[in-house]
């Protein structure tokens, strides 16, 4: 049943194989500890949900050296000692290959999706290959919705602890929803339904060799489905729980990827987020219910420290980035003494992000050093988050979020001001012109977008 | 007596009037030709002002990348650079054309050595301005690095790096002008060694125990232990 790790390219390795209605992806890099869990449940899923279907399992590996590959292909899923009452009317091919080029989970996704076009796949799916909690009716709620549903881009639904998944709370989701329109909870969730429709239209975009081939590939792939009209849902998927992510990766560059892709979607679907207005839920699939959530430790005062030492460091930096009443504001919290009181709130948090975006777009400064000097400002807004909810339960945390979310929605009017150049200036223009150094002014929208 | 005072004045007022009629007329060629260069490097610099704001030169450039690549800082005007890059061009090709007007030895010799040093100058003088930007770029990402990174003193890591590149753009600009050469060599020299060694002994002696646990193959443990306190970070 099993393919041996093929010698040719992974192409011509698929070849061999002719044809598949449904592809699974697994990219994985140095995840021998988890990966046979993922691929068992994977498999249990295809057998027990569609075995009338031809199905193959791609796992598109980054090179790594502790026997993934050789965990995938040996992987039995006999093992279990699972009682499959249904069985499968075709083999499950399995397939373990190196993906090349930039490394990084984008381009594990671009060989997965390669694959899943030469295969004529109908559906495919990608899930991450560090999960503990994928069951196989993953497998069910993420390809069913494509296959029977007529969708073409499935994103994941989680419950996650209240500190997990920080920069979907803070940033991603919010963000996305306030730019698009649509709800979509998990945005850069990892584990996705996509059909073949939505699969060509990925590989024939010529942008993979940018943050996409890395961390940026999530967003990037909701927002394209989203903004080009495709047919999304949600699928409940339970809770995730999953190793962390690679320990020696940078993360502040993790940060910088997803944020940076975010941006520069910002600019390419520019016409699209300008005429939206509000948000509007998305189709959600599966029984929700409540689950059991790994706890997340949080040092507050060291974020804290960092943000605080940022503000002496990074003013300059941050002056060419931020308005100048958003760095008067962030100074300000700097000079907070007391931890408790520390707080960082949504609207100076969302005008944060939109000054970042904005500068961005003008390349105010390198976009390299900008998304960087974005990770204490970040790191404040999640001691903030942490301070403020640490006593509160799931469900306020989620409203938490929503007020968020609608703070993004109303400042809306505030990032197209300043989107198009007609908003205050950043604080180093700002202080150039109280010096006389400049000329001209410029109408104060502030008032009137916070007003809107 | 007479007779020989009025042959000095004769003589002084000769050579008065040769001087005049020698260097009078030139004289007033360079003033001519130092206030014609200067009324069209003014005419030039305002007509180049309005051009370049007319076109929105400074916002192409900076959406371009360019503004920030010259000036980290985001502070430099494209179309300020250019109008008054133009300004002093012109000025300076006045003032070479006017010293020319004297024709006289010292003045074409300066002259000359001008026009020969001028694409020497502007070459040391771009390694200069690439090694100041270099030194902004790489200072500013020094800094970031050194602050999300927790590392004591971020300013002065990054007032360091900014150092070091911009000593280095100045040697090889001195060596390009062949000039105090071996001065710049020797202290460059030294001064690298220098560093080289001190990183290299703190490099050492701070990796020591990481250097025993890696030869101890403790290796694949330590990558999997995540410190408590940077758990947050590992969730996207």
């Amino acid at each position: 049943m099993e393919k041996q790790a093929p010698q040719n390219g992974p192409l011509e390795e698929a070849l061999t194989i002719s044809r598949a209605d449904i592809v699974i992806g697994i990219p994985s890099y140095q995840n021998a500890r988890t990966v046979a869990h993922v691929v068992r449940a994977i498999h249990a899923g295809l057998v027990k949900y569609f075995p009338q279907y031809t199905a193959v399992v791609v796992n598109s590996d980054g090179g790594s050296t502790d026997g993934t590959r050789e965990a995938v292909l040996s992987t039995r899923v006999e093992d279990t000692h699972l009682l499959l009452l249904s069985h499968p009317l075709f083999p499950i091919h399995r397939l373990s290959v190196p993906y090349h080029g930039i490394p990084g989970k984008g381009s594990a996704f671009r060989l997965i999706f390669q694959v899943a076009e030469r295969l004529r796949a109908k559906a495919c799916a990608v899930v991450d290959s560090d999960l503990r909690s994928i069951t196989p009716e993953w497998v069910d709620l993420l390809v069913r919705p494509v296959l029977h549903a007529g969708y073409d881009f499935v994103a994941p639904y989680y419950h996650r602890h209240k500190y997990d998944g920080t920069i979907t709370n803070s940033i991603v989701y919010p963000l996305t929803r306030a730019l698009y329109g649509m709800r979509v909870r998990q945005p850069i969730g990892g584990d996705f339904g996509i059909s073949n429709h939505l699969v060509a239209r990925y590989l024939e975009r010529n942008d993979w060799e940018s943050d996409v081939a890395r961390y940026g590939i999530d967003i990037w792939m909701t927002t394209i489905a989203i903004t080009e009209g495709f047919r999304i849902c949600q699928s409940f998927l339970g809770a995730k729980l999953h190793d962390a992510k690679d320990p020696g990766a940078d993360l502040s560059a993790m940060l910088q990827q997803v944020v940076g892709s975010v941006f520069r979607l910002m600019q390419e679907y520019d016409p699209v987020w300008r005429k939206r207005v509000g948000s509007q839920d998305v189709d959600l699939f599966g029984f929700r219910f409540d689950v059991g959530l790994d706890p997340i430790e949080v040092n507050v005062d060291r974020m804290l420290g960092l943000f605080r030492r940022a503000c002496v460091d990074l003013g300059e930096i941050w002056a060419l980035a931020l308005k100048a009443e958003t760095l008067r504001e962030v100074r300000s919290l700097a000079l907070l003494a007391e931890k408790e009181n520390f707080r960082l709130n949504d609207e100076l948090w969302v005008r944060i992000i939109f000054d970042f975006a904005c500068a961005y777009k003008e390349r105010a400064l390198d976009r390299g050093h900008l998304l960087r000097s974005l990770t204490p400002l970040y790191l404040a807004r999640v001691a903030s988050f942490v301070l403020e909810t640490q006593t509160l339960y799931s469900p306020e945390v989620e409203e938490k979020i929503e007020h968020l979310c609608r703070c993004y929605e109303d400042l809306k009017p505030y990032l197209i001001s300043n989107w198009d150049g007609s908003g205050p200036e950043t604080a180093e223009t700002d202080r150039k012109k109280s010096a006389g150094v400049m000329t001209g002014g410029t109408p104060d929208v502030v008032d009137a977008a916070k007003n809107h | 007596m007479l007779w020989t005072l009025q042959k000095i004045i004769e003589g002084a007022l000769e050579r008065l009037s040769y001087q005049l009629i020698t260097y009078l007329p030139p004289l007033l060629a360079a003033v001519v030709i130092l206030a014609g260069a200067w009324v069209v490097a003014k005419l030039a610099r305002w007509s180049f002002t309005r051009i370049f704001k007319g076109i929105e030169f400074d916002r192409w450039l900076r959406r371009s990348g360019v503004t920030t690549m010259l000036d980290p800082s985001g502070r430099l005007r494209g179309t300020e650079v250019v109008a008054q890059t133009i300004y002093w061009a012109i000025l300076a090709v006045g003032f070479l054309t006017a010293l020319n007007a004297f024709n006289t030895q010292l003045t074409s010799r300066m002259v000359e050595t001008a026009v020969l040093m001028l694409p020497k100058l502007v070459a040391a003088v771009l390694i200069v301005l690439a090694g100041a930007w270099l030194a902004q770029y790489l200072g500013r990402s020094a800094l970031l690095w050194a602050v999300n990174e927790e590392i004591p003193s971020p300013r002065r890591v990054a007032a360091v790096v900014r150092l070091a590149v911009m000593f280095v753009a100045v040697v090889v600009a001195a060596d390009y002008l062949d000039f105090a050469r071996n001065v710049f060599l020797a202290a460059f020299v030294l001064i690298m060694g220098g560093a080289v060694l001190a990183g290299s002994l703190a490099f050492g002696l701070g990796g020591r125990d990481a250097l025993g646990r890696y030869l101890g193959g403790q290796r694949s443990e330590d990558r999997s232990a995540v410190p408590a306190e940077r758990s947050l970070w590992t969730h996207l």
